[in-house]
């Protein structure tokens, strides 16, 4: 550490807690999409480059239904309803689902027979023409986004971990009083005045008072929360943390409890056994693919919906897609459990970069992720290093 | 004595065509010399991915980053010394065009060695990864200019330069094929374990393809530096990579000849496309329609239908008739959706166009134009019904 102190120069540790909760937010949103990757790299041992832009067609779905309720950017409609956040999930889900099982049916399964590169490069194929061509058809030019109003929880929880300083806080709390005096003085002068920008000296007066009390105490709270330590969550993210996790419930009963999940493990296990054992591995994979795209259009839709503002363009899903492939590698491709625990810590990655000031470079740390694990452990932290064969 | 003979009259060749290219260029609009020069460029960068892609078999989707890397260079070094040199500009413009070739190479190196332990679809990522954390690191750093990018001194405009550094690379890449010393690349691509066996080196070969494609591609990112007297981190996003990529998969991999026309192609075609300014956003809509029906029409018949080749072309004609009606029918049926109403540039089918190209070009050809095939003048002679040299001496 002392070798380069410029290098942590940005550090302050009152600000990692938070930090780390943000990154484990965000990374199960990747943890969500690495999950795609992953159920497809296991059964078909196949990069689906267009998983990313299954994601962002799962953005624009979710949008498209927000503008069906009326939550248009013009629109003026105030309330909203936890029941219209479901059906934008299912819809999202369902949608994305429909357009992976698509393009596996007339993109990859053509490309089964042939050597893999021949499938890698039909995907980037698929990829650039869902970005591009995406581009002629959808609106994103001002890209939109989904309308803030469509989320009803719109508070935080927050989470003391370690308190305010309470004899600062009662002095802050004593300035108070004056705050609102000097305001109350301000307001009854400006009804007098004729315009509020050109003030009569009195007004002015009154005004500069009612401003440096304010500033007092906002720098007397400041300095009583200088040492406190509060982790502040949105609702809204918190909603999706519980969704992910019920998802990764659902997805968990539904590959080990079930028999079209035993299908799918037996394929992933040998693709030509399996079929040798009457699993029809067509459906299996069509399967597959619907339920990795679901789970990206979920992340989508929660991801457009909950960060109010986020912008959807066509290339909304190519960041958080390379990202959230190079989770599934760290956690070994293929492997579904690595594929939340390489989604966690991608997610942690980024907001260490960020805390530790570099957050210009927080999109290259997922390639540099990516290089060192290929380098150091290339079956990633969950998967097996196998060895090639003749 | 003949094979100097030759070898020389093709040498003047080159450069006399390069310089004929000039004399062309120099009468025309600034438009028309950029896209000469830009041609030449990709010419460069597409022969010079085919050997580490096609030729080699080490699938690489970042080239874009040794371009970057080159003309960084060149920039830099302009910035700061081609002051204090006074060398003439077609001198600095070759001085340059070695440094970056170097310094390209060198990064050519950094990616080469994790190959070693990467195959496929790992080491397209890897590559892709590497190109995007050279621009980001060029996008961050002050003395390179950051986002803005640099603005490099001196403008050097040569046609010419462009074009020899083409042939040379086209002259290296078929004449390492033609040699010994090409064996082991092709080897590698074949199989690598097998190539091993066989007492190749496979490390020093995917290295050295690797290290050989980006100095080509470095000294390609130096003329554009000086040509565009400006570099800046969007000129090198992945959609340069991927352009290039598919010029090398249309073109065949493997073969040169392949990716020096579809380099042309490709360039051209877009280039071309910024005269329609306005396409009904219907039409395209339906063009898809219409390619997506040909598309799977193709494969049918040429999975279920084993009659002869007329019968096969009777066949192929048909399914074109048929899109073309589609096309129509489709349009006319989709100009009433009001979305579609719209009419757009086309330039902004650019992208589109390389990606249609990629995925019909792998449901329908996966081998590329040209496959392995490369163009000979043996193979004129034989389509003129004179024996090759093979059969001649045989």
């Amino acid at each position: 550490m002392t070798v380069f102190p410029h290098l942590l120069a940005g550090l302050e540790l009152s600000t990692l807690p938070q930090q780390l909760v943000n990154g484990i937010l965000l990374g199960a949103i990747y943890a969500l999409i690495a999950l795609g990757y992953t159920m497809v790299y296991g059964v078909l041992k196949l990069i689906n480059f267009a998983h990313g832009e299954v994601f962002m067609l799962g953005a624009y779905t979710a949008l498209f239904t927000s503008w069906s309720f009326g939550f248009t950017e013009v629109g003026n409609k105030q309330d909203s309803s936890p029941g219209i956040l479901i059906l934008m999930l299912i819809v999202s889900m369902t949608v994305c689902g429909v357009v992976g099982v698509l393009i596996e049916r007339f993109a990859y399964r053509p490309m089964r027979s042939q050597p893999r590169i021949a499938s890698l490069i039909t995907a980037i194929g698929i990829s650039l023409l869902l970005q591009y061509g995406g581009q002629l058809f959808l609106p994103s030019s001002p890209p939109p986004s989904i309308s803030d109003k469509v989320n009803p929880f719109k508070g935080n929880i927050e989470i003391p971990l370690k308190p305010a300083d309470s004899a600062l806080l009662a002095q802050a709390e004593q300035l108070k009083a004056k705050v609102t005096s000097t305001k109350a003085a301000y307001d009854e002068q400006l009804k007098s005045e004729k315009d509020s920008f050109n003030l009569s000296p009195v007004g002015k007066e009154l005004r500069t008072a009612s401003q440096d009390a304010e500033r007092d105490y906002r720098n007397a709270i400041d300095k009583a929360n200088k040492d406190a330590l509060v982790i502040t969550l949105p609702q809204g993210q918190v909603i999706m943390l519980v969704t992910t996790v019920i998802l990764m419930v659902i997805l968990t009963w539904l590959v080990m409890r079930t028999t079209a999940g035993r299908a799918m493990r037996a394929a992933s296990l040998d693709f030509d056994a399996a079929s040798l054992m009457g699993i029809n591995v067509n459906t299996v994979i069509a399967f597959t693919f619907f339920i990795g795209s679901a789970l990206a259009g979920a992340g989508a839709m929660m991801n457009a919906s909950f960060l109010g503002g986020t912008k959807i363009d066509t290339f909304f899903g190519m960041l958080p897609g390379v990202k959230a492939f190079v989770a599934a590698v760290l956690g070994g491709i293929g492997n579904i459990p690595g594929a939340v625990l390489g989604g966690i810590l991608m997610g942690l990655a980024e907001t260490m970069v960020i805390w530790a000031g570099y957050g210009n470079y927080k999109d290259a740390i997922a390639f540099i992720v990516l290089i060192v694990v290929l380098l150091v452990k290339p079956g990633g932290l969950l998967g097996s290093n196998k060895v090639e064969k003749v | 004595m003949k094979f100097w003979g030759v070898r020389l009259a093709s040498i003047l060749g080159a450069v006399a065509f390069c310089f004929l290219l000039e004399a062309v260029a120099q009468g025309q609009s600034s438009f028309v010399q950029r896209l000469f020069v830009l041609a030449g460029l990709y010419v460069t960068l597409a022969v010079s991915l085919n050997l580490i892609n096609g030729i080699t078999g080490q699938f690489s989707i970042g080239h874009a980053a040794f371009y970057q890397v080159g003309a960084y260079t060149a920039g830099f070094c302009a910035s700061r010394f081609f002051a204090q040199m006074n060398l003439p500009p077609a001198a600095w413009l070759l001085l340059m065009m070695v440094t970056s070739a170097i310094t390209a190479g060198l990064a050519g190196l950094l990616v080469g060695l994790p190959s070693l332990r990467l195959k496929g679809d790992y080491l397209a990522i890897v590559t892709l990864g590497f190109g995007e954390i050279i621009r980001i690191f060029a996008q961050n750093q002050e003395a390179l200019g950051g986002a803005y990018g640099l603005t490099v001194a001196p403008k050097i405009q040569y046609v010419w330069a462009a074009w020899l550094l083409a042939i040379l690379c086209i002259a290296v890449c078929r004449n390492l094929l033609r040699s010994a010393h090409g064996l082991p690349f092709l080897a590698v691509r074949e199989d690598e374990i097998a190539s091993s066996a066989m007492g190749v080196n496979v490390t020093q070969t995917k290295v050295v393809a690797f290290v050989l494609g980006s100095m080509f591609a470095g000294a390609a990112g130096a003329i554009l530096a000086h040509f565009e007297s400006f570099v800046s981190p969007p000129m090198f996003t992945m959609d340069v990579s991927f352009t290039i990529v598919t010029m090398v998969v249309l073109g065949g991999t493997g073969s040169i000849t392949g990716s020096v026309l579809a380099a042309i192609l490709l360039f051209y075609l877009p280039e071309k496309m910024r005269d329609f300014t306005n396409i009904p956003l219907a039409g395209v809509a339906a063009a898809f329609v219409a390619i997506s029906a040909a598309v799977f029409a193709i494969r049918w018949v040429m999975q279920n239908f084993h009659g002869s080749t007329k019968d096969r072309a009777i066949r192929y004609l048909g399914i074109l008739v048929g899109a073309v009606v589609i096309w129509f029918l489709s349009k006319a049926l989709l100009g009433n959706v009001p979305s579609l109403k719209e009419n757009i540039d086309g330039s902004k089918l650019r992208m589109v166009v390389f990606s249609v190209t990629l995925v019909v070009l792998m449901l329908l050809r996966p081998q590329g134009m040209l496959g392995h095939h490369e163009f000979s003048w043996d193979w004129v002679r034989s389509k003129f019904g004179k024996p090759t040299v093979k059969e001649a001496t045989a």
